[in-house]
């Protein structure tokens, strides 16, 4: 089964390397000499007004929580698929089960508004 | 013996690679930086898993750890607002308390999960499986007969989820400006029109 996915770590070694190659050759061959203008942020030739790192809206977060719940659902209906066409009345009803609980909770945030953005 | 020293070094380079970047999520100064180790850490392990023929586990672990839990680590860190001066005070102050609850977690882990507990004597290292066999197939055998109890009560983690999660995070419709067409039509007359009947004056008759 492993030798299935010998390709897969073939990718990993060429995509590490074609990632840290160009890094390396920079640092290797290119001149190196910073100083505190060269670090600083670049802005239109003024000073900088403000970091960068703003804080984000806390809607992110529940749009992203939400997304989380639904990806396992997701995660959860891959093996079923693979399989149920073997399976008992069981295996079949009790994803329907299952999917029913986050159908209640689907309908809960579409009524609530919480997918709405403006 | 040669494919069994391969995965062994293979597993080394991954071990090293989880390891490293465990390392650089506690000790990186950018929490972003944290978070994207923690990234790294969970591909590695992502590769272990795959050793040990857990490979639906581990691409779950890509496609949900990697691809979602970590999205929404980054907007958490985003959302904190964090003062990066303040985070670099107090290392020294922090360390002796630190080190006691290092101490203290170093010694349950190695109660409940020392050495004794490990090695190949306890768990044997997992058989050499045909090319065609499928974990997927394997594990939802399973899940879909003995364990379809525990898997329903999965589903209902996840509504409680859901819904504490918008409990805590959603903060209600923000002065949308939108026409509401239903409640413009559900209006009637005497909703807004109220008739009063006031007595009429009277007249006064010796008025200068």
């Amino acid at each position: 089964m492993l030798e299935n996915y010998f390709p897969i770590l073939v990718f990993l070694g060429v995509g590490i390397f074609i990632g840290l190659a160009p890094l390396a050759l920079g640092r290797l061959l290119g001149p190196h000499k910073p100083d505190a203008e060269k670090n600083s942020p670049y802005e239109c030739g003024f000073n900088a007004y403000e970091d960068a790192r703003m804080p984000f809206d806390v809607r992110f977060y529940l749009v992203a929580i939400l997304f989380i719940i639904f990806d396992l659902e997701t995660a959860f209906l891959v093996p079923w698929a693979v399989i149920i066409h073997k399976m008992s009345w069981l295996a079949f009803f009790g994803m329907g089960v299952f999917l029913l609980l986050l159908l209640i909770g689907f309908i809960y945030e579409w009524k609530k508004g919480a997918l709405e953005w403006e | 013996m040669i494919t069994n020293i391969l995965t062994q070094i293979i597993f080394y380079i991954f071990a090293l690679g989880v390891i490293g970047s465990a390392l650089m999520v506690v000790s990186a100064k950018n929490p972003v930086q944290g978070v994207l180790s923690l990234v790294l850490c969970f591909v590695a392990m992502a590769g272990i898993w795959i050793l040990l023929h857990a490979e639906f586990l581990a691409l779950i672990l890509i496609v949900v750890y990697v691809g979602a839990v970590m999205t929404l680590f980054l907007f958490v860190v985003m959302t904190l607002n964090l003062d990066r001066s303040q985070l670099k005070r107090g290392l020294v102050s922090y360390l002796p308390f630190g080190l006691i609850i290092i101490i203290f977690i170093m010694i349950m882990l190695f109660y409940v999960v020392g050495p004794a507990h490990f090695g190949l004597a306890a768990y044997a290292a997992p058989t050499a499986q045909p090319a065609n066999y499928s974990n997927v197939a394997a594990l939802g055998t399973t899940l879909y007969s003995e364990e379809v109890y525990p898997f329903e009560i999965a589903g209902a983690l996840l509504l409680v989820a859901m819904i504490a999660a918008i409990t805590l995070a959603y903060r209600g419709r923000r002065n949308r400006k939108q026409v509401k067409i239903a409640s413009q039509l559900a209006v009637c007359r005497e909703d807004r029109i109220k008739l009063i009947g006031l007595p009429s004056e009277k007249k006064h008759e010796d008025t200068p």
